[in-house]
Formats: structure tokens, sequence, C-alpha cells
């Protein structure tokens, strides 16, 4: 990715920011990484978990709270990716 | 561990800028944009590892080696293609892991293109090789994979000295590779020259006098006489090329390791600039030789001569400047010139002349072969070595780039 395209995704997200209502701010994300991307392949997976983080903070009427239980979340996500890649390493004989 | 890249920092960067906008500012907009960039970077990182897993399963590495049967320290070739499925929008390259035993490192390569290098074994045994590294990317991580599995082919290695016994199971009448050696030991051919008058005509080969249609003479290694010493000029770290330097040490080694392989041995002096690093006299131990050379770089030179002639140039100066001029007052400038020349050359203080001369002096070799890049810049420390040699009647033979500048009493040039 070049910095022209990373200073189009900081432009995007101040847009995002700025648009207040959160349905809005949603597309408007969805659009913007899409964007950002060159290969969309599997972006899919990545819709439906933005969009579930979304409603967690219109329901919740917080900001805190649900930044907490997403960091908690990517952070058992994180350890899952670490076993994913300790497999890895082990299928192909690396000792490492 | 895949590792990020500038790119993810650069995000995650801003994902936490935004959730520090939003929490004093109670932004749910803010947060979502932070918690999305959070969400997007980890469904990269969780596609990056699905895609470097298939590209690691459809991995199929074809390695050759032109000999896998071969005698420690000696050289094998390497040729190593691998093919493998590389998924949109992810960059991998492939490196072979040569032995552990071995020294020379494999080039990088892309998948399907095929890579040579070469390997030299230093220990005996049985190997193989390590498999292969893949050097995977995206735009948001990295990673470096080592995939041991493709191993094949496996590689024996005899120590130097011994005798294969044609171990294994069967009859016991396979063949065999046998190091001793003959009674008569041969004359190997070094050359051809033409046929002067004097020459023996049973030296003369026909073969080649026919097809260059005059009498050519052939020369024989035995009758050079006394062991040839390599002299190996390290080139200076500034500006050095990696590649070049590959070629030139692999040069080197072919050179050292032909040389005891042929003859009775080899002495080897390794210089850079006006110093001495390595002297290793008259060895016929291809491991020692072959350890002296391990482990060369290019060196800043540490004690340069500043371009000094040294006392063999100046003590040949002094020599041709008398008795030349045309006349009365010529004559007498260039014997004072000649004088004041000789007393320089027999008092300057030349440690380098002198070490390089104690080399010679010990090697007792009648050819100098010097190996060097020519790199631009004081060469006063080749020219020191050229005529130290010259003085005691040795033939220099320069092995040195295409195109780099001759050197004032180098007999032969040579292409590295």
């Amino acid at each position: 990715m070049t910095d022209r395209g990373f200073l189009l995704l900081c432009a995007g997200e101040v847009l995002v920011v700025a648009a207040g209502d959160i349905m809005v701010a949603l597309i408007l994300q969805v659009i913007v990484l899409a964007a950002y991307l060159g290969d969309r392949r599997g972006y899919w997976a990545f819709i439906p978990a933005a969009a579930l983080f979304a409603a967690v903070l219109a329901v919740s009427g917080h900001v805190l709270l649900p930044l907490l239980g997403l960091a908690a979340a990517l952070g058992c996500g994180y350890a899952a990716l670490t076993l994913q890649d300790y497999r890895l390493t082990l299928w192909a004989g690396d000792d490492a | 561990m895949i590792r990020p890249t500038r790119t993810t920092g650069g995000i995650a960067a801003l994902a936490l800028a935004l959730a520090v906008v939003a929490l004093p500012l109670a932004n749910p907009a803010a947060a979502l944009a932070a918690g999305s960039l959070a969400l997007f970077l980890f469904w990269r990182a969780w596609r990056f590892e699905r895609d470097l897993f298939a590209a690691a399963t459809s991995l199929a590495v074809n390695r050759d080696v032109d000999r896998t049967i071969l005698r420690q320290g000696a050289a094998a070739t390497v040729r190593v293609r691998v093919d493998l499925v590389t998924p949109p929008g992810m960059e991998i390259r492939v490196r072979d892991i040569p032995p552990a035993v071995a020294s020379g490192g494999a080039p990088l390569s892309l998948p399907g293109k095929a890579a040579a290098y070469t390997i030299r074994l230093m220990a005996p045994g049985e190997t193989a090789f390590g498999g292969v590294v893949l050097l995977a990317s995206d735009a948001f991580f990295t990673r470096d994979l080592a995939c041991r599995r493709p191993n094949a082919p496996h590689l024996r290695v005899f120590p130097v000295g011994t005798t294969e016994n044609g171990r294994g199971t069967g009859a016991g009448m396979g063949d065999a590779e046998v190091d001793r050696r003959a009674a008569l030991a041969g004359q190997g051919i070094r050359g051809f020259r033409p046929y002067r008058s004097g020459d023996d005509p049973g030296q003369i080969d026909w073969k080649v006098s026919a097809r260059r249609d005059t009498y050519y003479i052939r020369q024989l290694t035995g009758l050079e006489g006394g062991t040839p010493l390599i002299a190996v000029d390290l080139p200076p770290r500034a500006g050095d090329d990696p590649a070049t330097f590959a070629r030139f040490s692999m040069a080197v080694c072919g050179a050292v390791e032909g040389a005891i392989t042929s003859r009775d041995g080899c002495s080897l002096l390794v210089v850079a600039g006006g110093e001495v690093v390595r002297f290793l006299p008259r060895t016929l131990d291809i491991r020692e030789a072959l350890a002296a050379l391990g482990g060369l770089a290019p060196l800043e030179p540490r004690a340069p001569l500043y371009r000094a002639p040294g006392p063999a140039v100046l003590a040949a100066r002094a020599a041709r400047a008398p008795g030349a001029g045309a006349g009365r007052e010529e004559r007498a400038y260039r014997e004072r010139l000649g004088d004041l020349l000789a007393a320089f050359a027999a008092q300057s203080p030349a440690p380098f002349a002198a070490a390089v001369r104690a080399a010679l002096g010990r090697a007792e070799a009648s050819e100098v072969r010097l190996y060097s890049l020519l790199p631009i810049g004081d060469r006063s420390h080749l020219v020191q070595i050229v005529h130290e040699a010259k003085v005691r009647g040795m033939r220099v033979v320069l092995r040195a780039p295409a195109g780099s500048p001759a050197l004032p009493g180098v007999d032969v040039v040579e292409v590295l």
C-alpha cells in the first residue's frame, strides 16, 4: 500500500467520524475499507463482524464497554491465530 | 509468527487515535471506526495465515545436485526449482536451505524459476538439505516459513584421504570411488605454445598442430617446478558488491582446490591493502586451505601504503636511471637520481614488502597467481607484490575482472 492510499484511508475515517449516525458510519466504513483494499477476496467475513460491533455500540449506548469487549475478543482471536500459526509451523517441520 | 508491515502499524496507530478521540467525546462513530479497523487487521491476519497454509500445502521442490557422492571440501552445484500456488495479493519468494555442514548460501528465487548455486561440504558423513524457506508477504503481514520436508537428495561426503569401502547391502560387487595415488603420477597438460627450435619433438601435439596448421608443443604442469603461490587481494568494504565478491571467493576456492588436487600443494597469501591478513605456506591439506579462506570478507585496509612503490620498484628505477642520458648534465642528474633511489630502496622501512618477500621465500613458488577485483584506489600493494615476485624470477598471473587496468610487471592477465 502506498502512503497516498493510507492518507486517503485517514481522510475516509474522518468522514466516518463526522457522519455522527452509527448506521451511516457503518456503511461509510465498509465502503472506505473496500476502496482501500486492492484484493477484496473474503471481505464478506469482515462485514458481519463490523455490523455486530456497530449493533452493540448502538444498543449499549456506551463507548468504553463495547471497546473493552472488542479488545478482549480480539485478544482471544490473537491467541487462536497464534495457535494456528504454531500448528502451521509444526506441519512444515520448522524448529522455530 | 507473522510480522506486521509498515501499513499495518499505520492502521493500528490510526485505530488507537480514533479510540482515544472516542472515549472523552463519547462518540460512537469514532468508536465504530476504531473497532472496525482493529477487526479489519484481525481479518487480514487470519486471511494471511490461510493463504500461507494453502501455498505451503501446494509446495513442490525439484532439487538436482550434479553429484551426490563427493569428497569433503569439494564443490557441488545445486539446481533447485520450487513450484507452488501463490494466492492473489500475496508475494512469495523462496530460498533453498543447504545442508548444515555446507558452506555457501542459496539465492532468493521466485516460484517456478530455477535457481543455481554452489556449495562445499565441509564435514564427512551423510547429510541432506534443510528444505526451503518461503518468504511470504502481502500488504499487511510478512512471514518466513521453513518447510523442512523437501530435503532430497541425500549426499554422502567422504573425508579427504580415506577410501570408500562400498558399504551397503548387496553382493559387494558394485563400483566404488577409490582414493589412491598411482605409482606413477601422470603429468597434466597446462597448455600449448608454438613450437620453437630446440624443443623436444616428442612434445608436439599433433591434433592441435593440425588444427592450427603450425606445430604446437604441450606444456606439462610437471615441468613448471615448485608449487604456485595463490595471492588474494581482499577488496575494501566501501562499495563492495556481494555478488561479485561471491564470484571472486568461488574463483579463489576453486583455484586452491585445483592447485592442491592437481599438484603437490600450494601456498596461500591473503592481503588487504598494505597488510598481510593470512599466509599459509606449502599446504597439501585442502581443509586447512579452505579454512584459511573461510570467513573472508571485504576489509577496509588498516595500513594503507599511500601509493608507495616499494623497495623493489625503487631499486629497479635506480638501476635504470644512470647512463641513459645524452648530455653530460643529464647523465649527472640521472646518476644523482639513481643514488637517491638506491638510498631510499635500501633504507625505506617497508614492512609490507618485507613480509611479502619473506612469504615468497617460504613459499618457494615459481608462479604467483594474483586474484584481485582491482577496485579503484591505491594499488601500490599489488605493485609491490608483483615486483617482489619478479625480483625472485617468478611468473605472475593476474586474475581480475574484465576491463580492469593493467598492472606493471604482470606476465599474464586472465579474466575472473
